[in-house]
């Protein structure tokens, strides 16, 4: 017996188990506080709750999908149980954002997946089943024997119905969200549940109506625990449902469910799951007429992503040609593989302006006296920063993963966390490229051209963080003619530069399961890492926040950031998500609506990359800043995400309240 | 050439998606202007939330048709390049090359005009533009504040008309000079004789009151609102006519 204790206890010691579960429990509590009035809301809820919480390690990840509690909609099509109260402790990063292959589990039944190794997943999740099956029978759901059945079916044979296929999905979405997963993408669900769809329309099954009807409770289930779901901020879940698409022969691929999921979105009003459109300039005008018409509800979706161009820079990369036009996205818009995939595109974060700094504070300014050599100098920085980005990659190690082991194809002899899947890229982000690239156009500007200052003066303003009295250097700066999203050749070229340099500082590695890496000109980080980022030569103030993805601060013409981002270089690894980012107002497509659908049509022609719009009015927001229980329901786009406009940090709300006024062409009061 | 603005995605200025281009200097100087920074045919200096600036910028030819031509994709949907400012047809003759040009590459061309102009360069403006947005402003030279020459200008539209061209005519209103009984009589009669594709009809504005102040200049006090019961008054006697008459919100 002491022997015993002993043993358990060196076993919590060693592995710090204790404060593992803490851990995880603060982490839970914290995301509660969410929807919590107040604080003392939170605690009693807890305090009720908590008797129930446990903790598994990854390797008893069976015990945990064993012994999980079902909660049941009793209202709703189907059922779908995570239990927050049930973790994973965890002490390397846990696999995420990605998406799995729901075609495959669709077209097998749980039986057909069995391997060798995964024997206790299997029957867990058989238990499961069971167990769910048992408490949909006790329930009054109204819908208890379809959904008894419909899970009965993913045992014993393929999916039959739409119904089925769709009760199949959120059965282990569920999963992956129980067992610690985050930003669980759906992948193309057009595309999937098509042959379902079309059966159970022909035998009598199903109607257009009841279809309709079956996807927005599949909709408002998933969005059922956008607390605990969302990440870094509310709304941040990744639950993102990936429609249309080119197909290999170059024609355009979209159904009546395609349609059907956009109009969903736009009746229910809700900012999660979130639509990714592909979009192609063969695409029907109707369907992009109605993505526009969802768009200028306000709920920020659909995010519209160009095959034309995005298909090409991931088959260049090295993806199969076949699999790049199936290509889904991450959370926000990093392109994966819908299946056999690792790809891990989030995992840091570049900022462009650390590098340029190292300049400025290592180099003697006043020798440098061309742009050619601030290009040359900085590049050298920049790939010792790569270099640094490079090392941090190395010693990322993933959480053992028996459960996504198990649903992914390939990796049933070894766990996914070892490099067993087929795609085992990764990926990082980028921010303040715009900074940089109008730091180095200020000072072309002002020091070599006008000569108006010199490289010293202009760099002691920002170390002073633009203090000085006399001259009013930020508005000096941030007013140059030529900046980042002008169209213009040159500006262009330095933007295409800079981003080589790490092109091809990144085409030089590979990981240590053979993958490449991948980085793109779209980041959550723009206010956290600026945060971190002091004053910067184009007019920013330290912690002020970076430009978000690929913008413009001014009441810039579209078509003009269209031109720009159409240029930019997406060759190598740079298609990591590359995001135009535009503030509308509401009154403008509802006065311009044909006009703004010529606008995306022929933006696609042009050739962004991305694009997503916010659109809302300065007035509103400011409004809902100060008065927030006027405006529960506001929806805005955030980072690649919708959310509350109330469950922001002040910090952001203030972001989208200050480009909603330059769009507008307004000033802050 | 002077100019003071290219505006790139500009909705407001004839059909499809369009590049207008704004002329600096004007003949006319109509009290009401909401571009007073396009009445000089000089650059000028303003100061502007504390930024000194020039209004007026000389650009090439060359240098024009390579801005218009970005959005050249844009245009297909029926979109193309205005001109407008200050007075466009002023630099006709200048422009007479790239108008070709354009015509050639089958982009659309529109001007906005008050058309007191000489007739050469209404003849140049003839043989490129598709669509003339004119306005109509005070038509007796009795009260005639603004400058010009109205029987020019009848003559002008007359011909315009002449010669088949689609036109949109624009009336600023604002009381006591565009919008008065004497006035609005004479737009009526005036209107009868011809078959425009459409009227559009708008209240000055205050938004150019920033741009005035950056001129140090004052903006005309608008004294006495027009409503919007006059405002739809007026469009039905329009509709009348047999003429779709459009209220615009600038």
């Amino acid at each position: 017996m002491k022997q015993f204790i002993k043993k358990v206890l060196r076993k919590i010691l060693k592995e710090n188990i204790f404060a593992k579960h803490i851990e995880a429990m603060k982490l839970v509590y914290n995301k509660h506080k969410r929807v919590c009035k107040t604080q003392s809301e939170n605690k009693k809820y807890f305090l009720e709750q908590c008797i129930k919480f446990r903790t598994y390690s990854s390797k008893k990840t069976y015990k945990l999908i064993k012994n999980i509690d079902i909660d049941i909609d009793e209202d709703n099509h189907f059922i779908y149980a995570v239990d927050t109260m049930k973790q994973i402790r965890t002490s390397s990063r846990i696999i995420g954002n990605i998406t799995i292959d729901y075609e495959r589990l669709l077209n097998n039944r749980l039986e057909d997946l069995e391997n060798m190794t995964n024997q206790k997943i299997i029957f867990s999740i058989k238990f499961l089943l069971n167990k769910m099956k048992k408490e949909i029978e006790k329930s009054s759901s109204k819908y208890n024997k379809e959904i008894k059945d419909n899970l009965e079916e993913i045992k014993t044979s393929k999916a039959t119905t739409f119904y089925s296929a769709l009760q199949r999905i959120l059965f282990y979405n569920q999963l992956l969200w129980q067992t610690g997963h985050r930003l669980n993408g759906l992948g193309r669900l057009d595309k999937i549940l098509e042959t379902f769809y079309l059966k159970d329309l022909e035998n009598g099954k199903l109607t257009k109506e009841t279809a309709k009807e079956l996807l927005k409770d599949f909709c408002v289930i998933l969005h059922k625990y956008y607390w605990y779901k969302s990440n870094a901020l509310m709304g941040d879940t990744g639950q993102i449902v990936i429609l249309g698409g080119k197909n290999e022969d170059n024609s355009y691929f979209c159904n009546d469910l395609t349609f059907m999921f956009i109009e969903v979105m736009k009746e229910l009003q809700i900012p999660d799951p979130k639509v990714l459109l592909r979009v192609s300039s063969n695409m029907p005008r109707n369907l992009m007429e109605l993505s526009v018409k969802c768009v200028q509800t306000g709920i920020g979706c659909p995010l519209f992503s160009n095959d034309d161009v995005v298909i090409p820079k991931l088959i260049e990369f090295g993806y199969p040609k076949k699999m790049a036009y199936e290509y889904v996205t991450a959370a926000c818009w990093e392109p994966i593989m819908p299946e056999r995939t690792l790809d891990q595109t989030n995992i840091t974060t570049i900022n462009f302006v650390v590098p340029f700094h190292e300049m400025l504070e290592n180099e003697e300014l006043n020798n440098i006296t061309s742009t050619e050599k601030i290009l040359e100098l900085y590049s050298k920085y920049l790939k010792k920063y790569c270099d640094k980005v490079i090392e941090l990659l190395n010693k990322v190690k993933w959480q053992y993963d028996p459960l996504l082991s198990f649903l992914t194809a390939g990796c049933e002899k070894e766990d996914i966390s070892l490099g067993t899947a087929e795609y085992n890229h990764y990926g990082v982000n980028s921010v303040g490229l715009a900074s940089t690239v109008n730091s180095i156009l200020n000072i072309e500007n002002l020091v070599f051209n006008k000569k108006q200052y010199t490289f010293e003066e202009l760099n002691n303003a920002r170390k002073s963080n633009y203090n000085d009295d006399k001259i009013d250097f930020v508005k000096l700066l941030k007013n140059q003619k030529e900046k980042y999203g002008k169209d213009n050749e040159h500006v262009v070229e330095v933007t295409n530069y800079i981003t080589n340099v790490v092109n091809t500082q990144f085409s030089l590695y590979t990981n240590k399961f053979g993958g490449k890496i991948k980085f793109g000109l779209s980041s959550p980080g723009y206010i956290t890492e600026a945060e971190k980022t002091e004053a910067s030569l184009d007019g920013r103030k330290a912690k002020e926040p970076f430009a978000v993805h690929i913008s413009s601060e001014d009441s810039q013409a579209y078509t003009e950031l269209v031109q720009f981002a159409s240029k930019i270089d997406y060759s190598g690894s740079r298609f990591n998500g590359n995001v135009v980012d535009f503030m509308v107002s509401p009154d403008f497509i509802e006065n311009n609506f044909k006009k703004f659908v010529d606008f995306m049509m022929t933006s696609i022609k042009v050739g962004f990359f991305q694009m997503q719009m916010n659109v809302v009015s300065s007035k509103i927001l400011i409004e809902a800043k100060k008065d927030p229980e006027k405006f529960p329901n506001l929806i805005v786009r955030v980072w690649g995400f919708s959310a509350y406009f109330n469950d922001l940090p002040e910090e952001y709300k203030e972001v989208l309240i200050e480009r909603a006024l330059k769009n507008e062409g307004k000033c802050k009061e | 050439m002077l100019i003071t603005n290219i505006q790139r995605f500009s909705l407001h200025d004839g059909p499809g998606i369009r590049t207008t281009v704004f002329f600096k200097g004007c003949n006319l100087r109509c009290p009401w202007c909401a571009n007073p920074e396009n009445l000089s045919f000089e650059k000028e200096k303003y100061i502007k939330d504390g930024i000194n600036g020039v209004y007026g910028y000389e650009l090439r030819i060359e240098e024009l048709e390579e801005e218009i031509l970005k959005d050249n994709l844009y245009y297909e949907d029926g979109g193309g390049v205005t001109f407008s400012g200050g007075e466009a047809l002023l630099y006709f003759k200048e422009l007479e090359p790239l108008l070709k040009r354009l015509k050639d590459k089958q982009i659309h061309i529109c001007v906005e005009t008050a058309l007191m102009v000489k007739e050469e360069l209404l003849e140049i403006a003839l043989r490129y533009v598709d669509l003339f947005i004119i306005d109509i402003k005070i038509l007796n030279d009795k009260n005639n504040v603004i400058g010009g020459n109205v029987q020019l200008y009848k003559n002008n539209v007359k011909k315009v008309f002449e010669n088949n061209k689609k036109v949109i005519f624009r009336i600023p209103l604002i009381k006591p000079y565009t919008y008065n009984k004497e006035n609005i009589e004479e737009i009526e009669k005036f209107l009868t004789n011809y078959r425009p594709e459409k009227v559009e009809i708008f209240k000055i504005h205050r938004l150019a009151e920033n741009k005035y102040k950056s001129l140090n200049k004052k903006m005309l006090e608008i004294k006495e609102e027009i409503s919007d019961k006059e405002m739809e008054e007026l469009k039905s006697k329009l509709n009348q006519l047999n003429i779709i008459t459009e209220i615009c919100q600038i």
